[in-house]
């Protein structure tokens, strides 16, 4: 009996245990209050908020491994802003970084117990690489729920710690990051795009601990967009770009990234630790080069059998990541990232006794250049050769490429050249955008209630490459199924016939698309009045941005001039045509007629995107003429019997 | 010590060598001197222009045993001519585990660890091999490795295989995973082998299916090793239509195997074995249908809630009590938990207990017909055992795998009832439509309820008379005229209800329904606690609350698919009616949502609205798909009805009324519309009626009469004219 007296009491106690711990961690009323408060304040989708975060950056020096180490702590304090949230907390790290702690705190500072998972994570596009994340599925069960998260990790080295932001996946109440700099490191904090934000900096001096402490605060930050088409994060964010200058040891300064140079020696050492055995593809080098009359033919040979000879995989397993693998392996293998096939292209065009050079180079999306050294400046690699002192520049990724021809991707960017113990900067050339030409053309007459004639379509640039590299990727069997789907805009009203096309393996020439055409359904009769519809391909009906809060960027400068002519019975007057509309600005032009000429209706488009961008603050005046182009794409041609 | 780390060295050299030995005889096996597809580089000139041909396609199976022990391999192989980029990406990277803890027979935590041999080599176009070195290439990543295949290129063929070594221990009987597949793959196959070897104690069912070669014996050196092999050659790849169960038609095979040590572990097998092992088991016959039944549907079960709620009730006829069961049974074993399952899901508490110590929950379809028979003979109802097969794995005739096996009952009342295992909405007659028309064998019962005997029959089909989806809808331009206001009301019955049940009807919209008809509790109210309570109501709500904006948005989704819409607003959804107690129960709801820029096209001072388009996306049959030369499997005969009305503006007047009268009607199906104008309102009706599940292939062309016709009604369009 004293026994089970006693259990009850236990048992007692533990459920007023219980109870007293849910007190202390169910939200009351000013957290939720609070959760109002956010949620009103920030966009309505967003379901959590952090209240306070709060980042402190230390900096030491491993003398075993020589390396400046960097040690980065997140605390954030989370609430839940919608009724019941399920989010998924996570951070990644591999093999230059190690998470030393990762809990989630009630907010009465207990344990959660959630289960902190880790995983292998292989970033889209690559085959392998050491990327791990550690994640925890949180449920906040009420409004105002909230839990702490705290992070601690390592960074081996300080060069892989390259950037910190301000915003989050989740809109934040308070930022504040503290980063404490010893004297014996020297380290610029890079502002960027602070420009607009309240960001409030304070440096404060540490004589006993001979340091610097900057403290940035900011507040309100909205969470990161998931808009897509959207500039890159370091376009758009602001953010604290880390240059590890140099740090001082017994007195002796030792250099990181100080200046460009120092960011292209380490590149360079890497690449000096290749052993450039060309042995293997001599042969191959020769077979490419033996009938070509020019070195432009020649290099050309070289430039387009690796493009259509390498696979892209990629690995990027710790310095795999900037390290380029062996021509040769890139030959025997058949496959390899863009290091790897930059050099294997440098390799065999040296083998064909050409003056060329590896070239690092980031893409579009990154928005810094050399002038601020630094592992996160670029992202790519491809190639460069140098004809009468003349640089090409070669990118054996881009498949279907044509020689001297860019990526729209690359294109203005700042390259980083090879040249010996020293490098050369460059701009990769801007092609314009009649470069990118698309000419599409429609014959067409009345038979019955159909539309039957011909079309042709044209693309040059960026347009061609990409259609001849989708085409080649399509099964045997189903390229024609395939691509008479595409001319029919996937529209079974359209029946495609005769195609023609020019030979799909050049990349140098316009790829041209002809073929017959039966359109059922796009004229309607009523009465003595005919209808018809002319417009089958809309193009940017889908581009309105009204809700859009980012600019819009397209994946490359566009041209279309698309001309429909109709022949018009001679039994038929054409009573009613749509009204022009056209929009005109330094960015684009667009452009739609309609004329009459004799018994012909000529439907014109011509839309030129010069930048590839719509910046926001064109929206206003994109988004009215988008009005108009759905409006005008929903008109119809009225035709009445004489 | 030294002589400790001596033989320990020895230990695993040998391991290694043992390894090694094991590598290369599986090597021999496959790519040895008696590889007859070695210098098969060729492939036929009619698949020329195909992605990829398989030259030579194996697949093996070995079971052995030594008392409790078994070793289960199982590898195949496969030599593939890459004849286009797309085949050598397809080819160019593998993943695959070298180690794995199986998870077959008894658990142990000594037991020995499955292994994997993959072998993969590359014959170049001038004959030259190249064999990768899958161990130095491949690279780990947690439990998998992943190799990307170096020099592959178009005109290459790629010769790889998988062996996979598996041993566990099985103190009972064992059934091996079912395999049922067409012989033909997504490339062309040249040559197909299938290699099977077994020894004492297992048995082994399989059947070749629709014109598939044989399974034939091969001669064996050891007297308790029998071996088999099913050769095939020149096999199209598969090039599936429309509405079609490949198993019922294409050249295939069935197999299972069995492990039973003896008789004791044979009975208990929950499969059809055959008398020995030497005997390959490839027909079931009633007979065999019976003896494996015989004994296993003894009706069982608690019953004291339904005496309980029986008590209460009044019922006149058989029939009523069997109705009256099914549906308290619905509840009282699965909506009545629903609640607490959401709570679980949620972790806001663990909710079970509430319900008692031992409450009934019924998990599964053969626990049902236990359940329910018990139920039956308490209330001296005669019943039969249907057992059937759904129709994706061909007729019962073909029966030769017991996870094939459909069950439920026939009750004998004055018109006979159906029950299938419940879902939260079925009814009693419901059958799953799956089973519709199909052969089936009846296990029969005697008087006092136990399984006497077996005989053929039918199961019903269902009418598209009575499988109908009736949607209103009224539409109504916006005032600028770029857009609609969309009403519709929609009601449905049969088995056209079911998937519409399945996404509308969050647990709040029945469950409560189910609770208020039998005076159950709401599981709050099952929570004595009244602080305990408050916080699970609280967090309950919430999660509620969160289930219900994610389903608004779901149907939002829906509704735009359903009309091809690119955005709506001021979507609504009213449910009217659960129509869930009745398979001929209206299921009810009202959707209203306003749409601009589609559907709407200025033409001058008149406008065209392209109508057709409410009746929503129909079937497109493209060129290549209107020969047929299979038969047309559909899920269930049915009836789709629009009736539409459009307000007309003032000062308009409507054009082109008469296209909108269609009639194609055969004895396959219909489209049929009409459209008056009365009093301001353009009045549309359609009705595209699907008349049978199946048709032969010789009807495909009566089916394209009526497809084409709801399509091109589908494109139909009117034009409001200004009245000048």
């Amino acid at each position: 009996m004293k026994k089970i007296v006693l259990l009850y009491i236990l048992i007692n106690n533990l459920f007023s245990v219980i109870i007293y711990a849910q007190k202390k961690i169910e939200p009351n009323d000013t957290d939720i209050a609070q959760a109002v408060k956010l949620k009103e304040k920030f966009d309505e989708k967003d379901n959590v908020a952090i209240i306070k975060s709060t980042e402190n950056v230390t900096f030491n020096f491993n003398k075993k491994t020589e390396k400046v180490v960097v040690n980065h702590k997140i605390e954030e304090d989370l609430i839940n802003l919608d009724e019941r949230a399920d989010i998924q907390k996570y951070y990644f790290y591999d093999g230059q970084s190690k998470i030393l702690t990762f809990n989630i705190l009630y907010k009465n500072k207990k344990r959660t117990g959630f289960r902190i998972e880790d995983e292998a994570f292989t970033s889209q596009g690559l085959f392998h690489n050491d990327s791990r994340v550690k994640y925890v599925n949180i449920d906040f069960p009420l409004k105002g729920y909230k839990y702490k998260s705290i992070l601690k990790e390592r960074i081996t080295d300080i060069k892989y710690f390259t950037k910190l932001y301000f915003n989050d996946e989740y809109p934040i109440e308070n930022k504040k990051i503290t980063i404490v700099i010893p004297n014996w490191l020297n380290l610029e904090l890079k502002e960027i795009n602070f420009k607009g934000y309240d960001i409030k900096k304070q440096i404060t001096t540490n004589p006993k601990q001979n340091s610097k402490t900057y403290t940035f605060t900011l507040e309100d930050i909205p969470a990161k967009s998931k808009e897509e088409s959207a500039p890159g994060p370091t376009y758009i964010y602001p953010h604290l770009l880390i240059l590890p200058k140099s740090y001082t040891n017994n007195t002796k300064e030792n250099i990181l990234f100080k200046e460009t140079k120092d960011l292209y020696n380490w590149y360079q050492s890497l690449v000096k630790e290749l052993k450039n055995e060309n042995e293997p593809f001599k042969n191959t080098v020769l077979d490419l080069t033996k009938n070509a009359k020019t070195d432009v033919e020649k290099i050309k040979n070289i430039y387009y059998w690796v493009q259509d000879n390498i696979r892209y995989i990629a690995f990027e397993d710790g310095i795999a990541g900037f390290k380029p693998d062996e021509a040769v392996n890139v030959f025997q293998k058949k496959y390899g990232d863009c290091k790897g096939m930059a050099n294997l292209t440098k390799q065999m065009l040296i083998e064909a006794g050409f003056d060329s050079r590896l070239v690092w180079i980031g893409t579009k999306r990154i928005a810094y250049d050399y002038s601020t050294p630094n592992l996160s400046v670029d992202n790519h690699m491809i190639c460069a050769v140098i004809i009468n002192g003349e640089i090409t520049f070669l990118d054996a990724t881009e498949k279907y490429n044509p020689f001297g021809e860019y990526a729209h991707r690359i294109q203005g960017k700042e390259a980083l050249i090879e040249n010996g113990n020293d490098f050369i900067l460059k701009k990769v050339p801007e092609l314009n955008y009649e470069f990118n030409k698309e000419i599409i053309n429609y014959t067409l007459k009345l038979e019955g209630e159909e539309l039957t004639g011909s079309a042709t379509r044209n693309y040059g640039g960026e347009r061609r490459t990409e259609l001849l590299y989708t085409i080649s990727n399509i099964k045997k069997d189903k390229k024609d199924k395939s691509l008479k789907k595409y001319l029919s805009r996937d529209n079974t009203n359209i029946t495609v016939s005769n195609i023609k096309t020019s030979d799909l393996n050049n990349r140098e020439s316009s790829l041209e698309l002809n073929y017959s055409l039966t359109i059922k359904n796009a004229v309607s009769i009523f009465d003595k009045e005919l209808y018809i519809n002319l417009d089958f391909d809309k193009e940017f009906s889908s581009h309105n941005f009204k809700k859009r809060k980012l600019d819009y960027i397209f994946s490359s400068k566009k041209k279309i001039i698309s001309t429909t002519v109709l022949s018009v019975p001679e039994t038929y007057k054409i009573l009613e045509l749509p009204k022009n509309i056209a929009l005109h600005t330094d960015n684009y032009d667009l452009e739609v007629t309609f004329t009459k000429n004799e018994n012909r209706i000529i439907y014109k488009k011509k839309f030129k995107i010069k930048k590839a961008i719509i910046k926001k603050i064109d929206f206003e005046s994109w988004n009215t003429f988008n009005n108009d182009l759905v409006k005008l794409y929903n008109e119809q041609i009225t035709l009445i019997k004489k | 010590m030294k002589y400790k780390l001596l033989i320990a060295l020895l230990f695993f050299i040998a391991i290694i060598t043992a390894q090694n030995k094991k590598e290369q005889e599986i090597k021999d096996y496959f790519w040895g001197s008696n590889d007859a597809f070695k210098n098969a580089n060729e492939i036929p000139e009619k698949w020329k222009n195909e992605s990829a041909v398989i030259i030579y396609k194996n697949i093996n199976y070995s079971y052995n045993k030594f008392g409790k022990k078994v070793t289960y391999k199982t590898s195949f192989r496969k030599r593939i001519k890459l004849l286009d980029k797309n085949a050598v990406e397809e080819f160019s990277k593998f993943s695959f585990r070298k180690k794995f803890k199986s998870n077959r027979g008894d658990y142990s935590y000594w037991q020995k660890k499955g292994k994997v041999f993959f072998a993969i080599k590359i014959i170049k176009e001038d004959g030259k091999e190249i064999e990768i070195d899958v161990d130095k290439e491949a690279i780990k990543e947690e439990d998998d490795y992943k190799i990307a295949i170096s020099n592959l290129e178009v005109n290459d063929i790629i010769d790889y295989y998988y062996y996979n070594y598996e041993p566990f221990k099985s103190h009972d009987e064992y059934t091996f995973e079912a395999e049922e597949r067409t012989l033909s793959d997504v490339y062309p196959i040249m040559d197909f082998k299938l290699y099977l070897e077994s020894e004492n104690d297992f048995f082994i069912n399989f059947k070749s299916l629709n014109g598939a070669p044989q399974l034939k014996k091969v001669p064996s050196q050891k007297r308790n090793l029998r071996k088999y092999e099913l050769l095939a050659s020149d096999i199209p790849k598969n090039n599936f239509p429309i509405w079609f169960y490949p198993l019922a038609e294409v050249p295939s095979l069935k197999f299972q195997v069995y492990f039973a040590r003896s008789g004791k572990f044979e009975n208990r097998t929950i499969a059809f074995l055959s008398e020995e092992e030497k005997i390959i088991k490839s027909n079931v016959s009633k007979e065999d249908v019976l003896a494996l039944y015989n004994g296993r549907f003894r009706p069982y079960g608690h019953l004291g809630d339904v005496i309980k709620y029986f008590k209460t009730q009044n019922f006149k006829t058989d029939e009523e009590k069997v109705i009256a069961a099914y549906y308290y049974m619905r509840h009282y074993y699965l909506t009545r938990f629903v609640e607490a399952f959401i709570v679980s899901d949620a972790k806001i508490m663990e909710p079970f207990m509430l319900y008692g110590a031992t409450p009934v929950f019924i998990k599964n379809k053969k626990q049902f017909i236990k359940h329910f028979t018990a139920f039956l003979k308490d209330y001296k109802i005669d019943y039969e055992i249907v057992i059937g097969t759904k129709r994706y794995n061909g007729n019962i005739k073909d029966l030769l795998i017991e996870e094939n096996v459909e069950v439920l009952v026939k009750i004998k009342t004055k018109n006979p009832l159906y029950a299938q295992f419940f879902g939260p909405h079925t009814n009693i007659n419901q059958i799953s439509p799956l089973l519709h028309g199909t052969d089936i064998y009846l296990l029969t019962t005697n008087e006092r309820h136990k399984i006497k005997g077996v005989k053929k029959g039918v199961l019903p089909n269902s009418d598209y008379k009575k499988n109908v989806s009736n949607k209103e809808i009224n539409l109504e331009l916006n005032t600028e005229f770029s857009g609609f206001s969309v009403d519709t009301h929609n009601n449905l019955t049969g088995y056209c209800k079911i998937s519409d049940q399945s996404d509308r009807l969050l647990f709040h919209d029945y469950v409560y329904e189910d609770y208020e008809k039998y005076g159950t509790k709401k599981l709050i109210d099952l929570i004595r606690k009244k602080k305990r309570k408050a916080k699970v109501e609280k967090e309950f709500n919430a999660v509620t609350s969160k289930i219900k904006k994610n389903q608004k948005k779901e149907l939002e989704k829906q509704v735009k698919n359903e009309f091809k819409l690119n955005n709506i607003k001021d979507y609504k959804h009213t449910l009217i009616n659960t129509g869930r107690y009745g398979l001929d129960a209206k299921f009810e709801y009202d959707e209203s949502f306003t749409f601009k820029d589609q559907y709407i096209k200025k033409a001058g001072a008149n406008y065209i609205i392209e109508i057709g388009r409410f009746i929503g996306g129909q079937i497109e049959i493209e060129d290549e798909k209107r020969q047929r030369n299979v038969g047309i499997y559909m899920t269930y005969p049915r009836t789709f009805n629009y009736h539409i009305k459009l307000k007309i503006p003032n000062g308009y007047t409507v054009s082109g009324i008469d296209k909108l009268i269609k009639n194609v009607a055969n004895n396959t199906g219909a489209f049929i519309s009409n459209a008056k104008l009365e009093n301001g309102i353009l009045d549309i009706t359609t009705s595209k009626q699907y008349k049978h599940n199946y048709e032969p292939k010789e009807n495909w062309k009566l089916m394209l009469l009526f497809l084409d016709e709801a399509n091109q009604f589908k494109n139909e369009k009117i034009l409001l004219k200004k009245i000048l």
